[in-house]
């Protein structure tokens, strides 16, 4: 009889085999929405097609696609850098909230001061605010020996509605007619957009952190012991790494990238702050760290590439009436496949006789 | 012996890995009613072999054959069903279960379970081949031993004929040892097969009817036990050329105190006091089980010293580690090379970075290509295979791996050593390599060897701990004659005058 069974790899699958995996993975989930498409009666193909030139087919949407990159980037940078100590931190939502918190607070306070000043003091307030956000469940997983999965997910809840206490309450404008949301940003407090384009210059600062992220895990002695922790935690005690206080730096470090990504949000894209703002980045940055196996370069490009399937499925809805959640099930559909595909990296699946 | 059929016969077996090429054109037969010993240094390709035998891995090429039919042994319950069993140096038992329900674990059979037969059968079963193990006790309340006889009688008990034993002879006493051969001897008579894997030439000429010597993955020589003449002559064959394991013990005048312990109590442990000098070594044996690991964690920083203290290099216990420092410290060479030495997941290169990161740092940066330079010369000096920085922990075999660690750790230029089982799993050239690093390090270092090993202590140390039950029942120097001889009874905990 024939049939099919699965065999470890003596060596694991070389980049071209693992591009070729990844390249399948992805056609099949498309394979697969395409099949939903159709059986909700929507042209699968046309479907497709229309989510495609959505996200890439025009100048406009590729620019869109990018600005809604860069926040994916930096919070899914953040997310890796923890997933690298095996500290699972699912609350980049929050961090991200708790950053344009930050940052809001600065740019409202100070509004008068010159842009030089103005703008650090604002990333620092949202770096700040969102390390400090991370650090809480770092530290209670220490001391109380807490889940950080699900502690941060909770805080998640805790800072969005923090927020909306914030521009419902205390920082609503008073000429906003009653919409939840702060005055406008001063012009010194708002980051400025790239020439003629409609993406800001948030785009460089996301090149500057993923090459500092990259080469401090790279050359980087710290880095270098976070990676021996991530790899063997006893092994890490035996040579004598601090474990408890480099799970404690991860976590700032990645709340802080998080809040890095809400000052940008709130000062490049919305010039203020308001709830709209938080529309999950946080939870996609997490499907982006795991499809890119937590390499900075492959986030970028996978950031792209789901910010992408965001704007192209708001194209399908007006086009083709397909609801927007439609969206989060290829996301759901990409992961899958592409997580499943990496049972070829150690194994293969031979079909021989019994 | 030409007209008997085999029980299982081994023709022509290759498997590579990579480049490394671990089995090559291997034939190898196991006749019913013989001890078969498979000796051969680190990397020699025992464990491909017995690997394949057990169904863990494929080879490239090559046919096994049960009886004469060839069959494939795919998986592991292939092997199982075609009557290979094995009995690996890790215990496979689940601790919180009785030794008839470990027994019966995981074989087919009706729905509901008669405790009393099982215990009955288990029994009988043991009874057969000469053991004592009682079926109605709990895993965790058994000695090493006895653990063993069960895995051995979980295999007896699924009719397996070829039973492989990975250096089993690694956690027994020597008495618990002597039990276990017997046992092997009664399979044996009983029509079975038996594969046995050590690095102790003494046991191999003492057990084996037949020794195979496996050399760089090739099958060199195969002999009768008894035509052999001397361990000497086997370490020979085995090496390719004149081992002595001897190595020259100078005395060393002992210098200022480099590790005390005093009234080490908690996890297992029971009012431990010792002291080690720089210039000397104390031989701590033991069972494993007994206290050791403990005792090792808490001298090594990996749990704290409650209650009691333990003083390093002259400091308090908590400010050496707080200070800690790469260099002229504490070198830790632990048992567990895979799970605590190394990162599996992370190439030559980072490991030996583990612990000599400081020496290759400047501010924040680490200097990976000064690190890459040293490291190389070492995997030179230490011959390490595969010779690449750029292989992952996991690909080496585990004596390729123990080298690795050596050469880290002494690259440290430690002032204390505490080395745990350091030439487990070791050939004898590597062994002997190791035992001569050791007495050299003793110059400049003071050295807590942890063994299960009698000779090994006797060949290093100055003076020599017996471990029983969390207890050091007593220390002495390695020339008093008339205590050296009461050690095997320490070991057991008979009461001693």
């Amino acid at each position: 009889m024939l049939h099919f069974r699965i065999t470890k790899r003596q060596e694991p699958l070389g980049a071209g085999g693992s591009c070729l995996v990844l390249l399948s993975a992805l056609f099949l989930s498309l394979l697969l929405s395409g099949f939903l498409l159709f059986l909700r009666g929507t042209p699968p193909v046309d479907g497709l097609l229309t989510l495609f030139q959505g996200a890439f087919g025009t100048k406009w949407a590729i620019e869109d696609s990018i600005l809604k990159a860069i926040p994916i980037f930096l919070c899914s940078l953040g997310v890796a850098v923890a997933f690298r100590l095996q500290i699972w931190n699912i609350g980049a939502e929050g961090q991200f909230a708790l950053g344009a918190i930050g940052a809001t607070w600065i740019a409202l306070t100070f509004p008068d001061w010159p842009k030089a000043a103005l703008l650090p003091a604002m990333i620092v307030a949202a770096t700040v605010a969102g390390g400090a956000w991370g650090m809480i469940p770092a530290i209670l997983r220490q001391r109380f020996k807490t889940n950080e999965i699900i502690v941060t997910l909770m805080m998640n809840y805790i800072a969005i509605l923090f927020l909306q206490y914030l521009v419902y309450g205390i920082w609503k404008d008073p000429t906003s007619f009653g919409f939840p949301m702060t005055p406008e940003f001063s012009e010194n407090a708002i980051v400025g957009k790239i020439g003629t384009t409609s993406i800001n210059w948030g785009l460089a600062h996301c090149l500057v952190l993923g090459i500092l992220v990259w080469g401090f895990f790279k050359y980087t002695r710290l880095g270098f012991e976070l990676k021996a922790c991530g790899d063997n935690v006893r092994a890490a005690r035996y040579a004598g790494l601090p474990y408890d206080r480099l799970v404690v730096l991860v976590m700032v470090l990645s709340g802080a990238l998080a809040g890095w990504a809400g000052f940008l949000e709130a000062s490049a894209t919305v010039n203020r702050l308001q709830p709209s703002i938080i529309v999950g980045y946080g939870y996609t940055a997490i499907v982006v760290a795991w499809l890119a196996r937590l390499h900075p370069l492959s986030i970028g490009i996978a950031s792209f590439l789901l910010a992408g399937l965001r704007v192209g499925v708001e194209n399908l809805q007006l086009d083709l009436q397909v609801p927007a959640a439609f969206g989060g099930i290829i996301e759901g559909l990409i992961l899958l496949t592409v997580l499943a595909g990496g049972l070829f990296t150690h194994y293969r699946i031979v079909r021989g006789k019994t | 012996m030409e007209n008997q059929l085999p029980l299982i016969r081994l023709e022509n077996i290759s498997k590579s890995f990579g480049r490394v090429q671990a089995n090559k054109d291997v034939t190898l037969e196991i006749m019913k009613g013989e001890i078969l010993a498979l000796l051969g240094e680190n990397g020699a390709g025992k464990s491909t072999l017995m690997s394949i035998l057990a169904g863990q891995l494929v080879p490239d090429t090559g046919t096994i054959y049960l009886g004469n039919k060839p069959v494939q042994l795919t998986t592991t319950d292939k092997a199982i069903a075609a009557g290979i069993g094995m009995v690996y140096q890790h215990f496979k038992l689940v601790n919180a279960m009785t030794v008839a329900e470990n027994v019966f674990l995981g074989q087919k059979g009706g729905f509901w379970l008669n405790k009393q037969k099982m215990c009955r059968t288990v029994e009988q079963l043991a009874g057969q081949y000469g053991m004592t193990v009682d079926p109605r006790a709990r895993i965790h309340d058994l000695s090493m031993g006895e653990r063993q006889q069960v895995e051995i009688l979980k295999l007896l008990h699924r009719k397996s004929t070829v039973l492989i034993f990975d250096e089993p002879t690694a956690v027994l006493t020597p008495s618990e040892a002597d039990n276990l051969f017997d046992t092997m001897k009664i399979m044996v008579a009983k029509g079975k097969g038996i594969v046995f894997i050590s690095h102790k030439l003494e046991e191999v000429m003492a057990a084996a009817d037949n020794i195979a010597i496996l050399r760089r993955g090739e099958i060199v020589d195969r002999v009768a036990a008894a035509d052999v003449s001397s361990t000497a002559e086997l370490a020979e064959r085995m090496v390719g050329r004149e081992v002595l394991l001897q190595v020259d013990k100078r005395v060393v005048e002992p210098h200022q105190s480099v590790l005390k312990v005093e009234e080490l109590s908690g996890q297992q442990m029971k009012e431990i006091n010792l002291e080690v000098r720089q210039g000397e070594i104390l031989a701590l044996v033991g069972v494993a089980g007994n206290g050791q690991k403990p005792l090792v964690e808490a001298i090594c920083g990996l749990s704290k010293p409650l209650p009691g203290t333990v003083t390093l290099l002259g400091m308090e216990w908590r400010k050496f580690f707080k200070k800690g420092g790469w260099k002229n410290t504490l070198s830790y060479i632990p048992e567990d090379r895979q799970g605590l030495a190394t990162c599996q997941g992370l190439d030559l290169l980072d490991n030996f970075l583990l612990t000599t990161r400081g020496g290759f740092s400047r501010g924040p940066w680490l200097k990976r290509e000064e690190a890459r330079e040293k490291a190389n010369l070492l995997l030179e000096e230490f011959d390490i295979r595969p010779p690449d920085l750029t292989a992952f922990a996991w690909q080496l075999s585990g004596g390729n791996l123990q080298k690795m660690v050596l050469a880290r750790e002494f690259y440290r230029k430690p002032r204390l050593i505490v080395a745990e089982q350091p030439t487990q799993g070791l050939d004898i050239a590597a062994t002997e390599d190791v035992w001569n690093l050791l007495l050299q390090a003793r110059n400049r270092a003071g050295i807590l060897l942890v063994t299960g090993d009698l000779n090994e202590a006797f060949a290093l140390s100055d003076r020599i701990g017996v471990m029983y039950n969390g207890r050091i029942v007593d220390t002495f120097r390695t020339d008093n004659k008339e205590k050296v001889e009461q050690i095997p009874q320490m070991m057991a905990g008979l009461a001693i005058s």
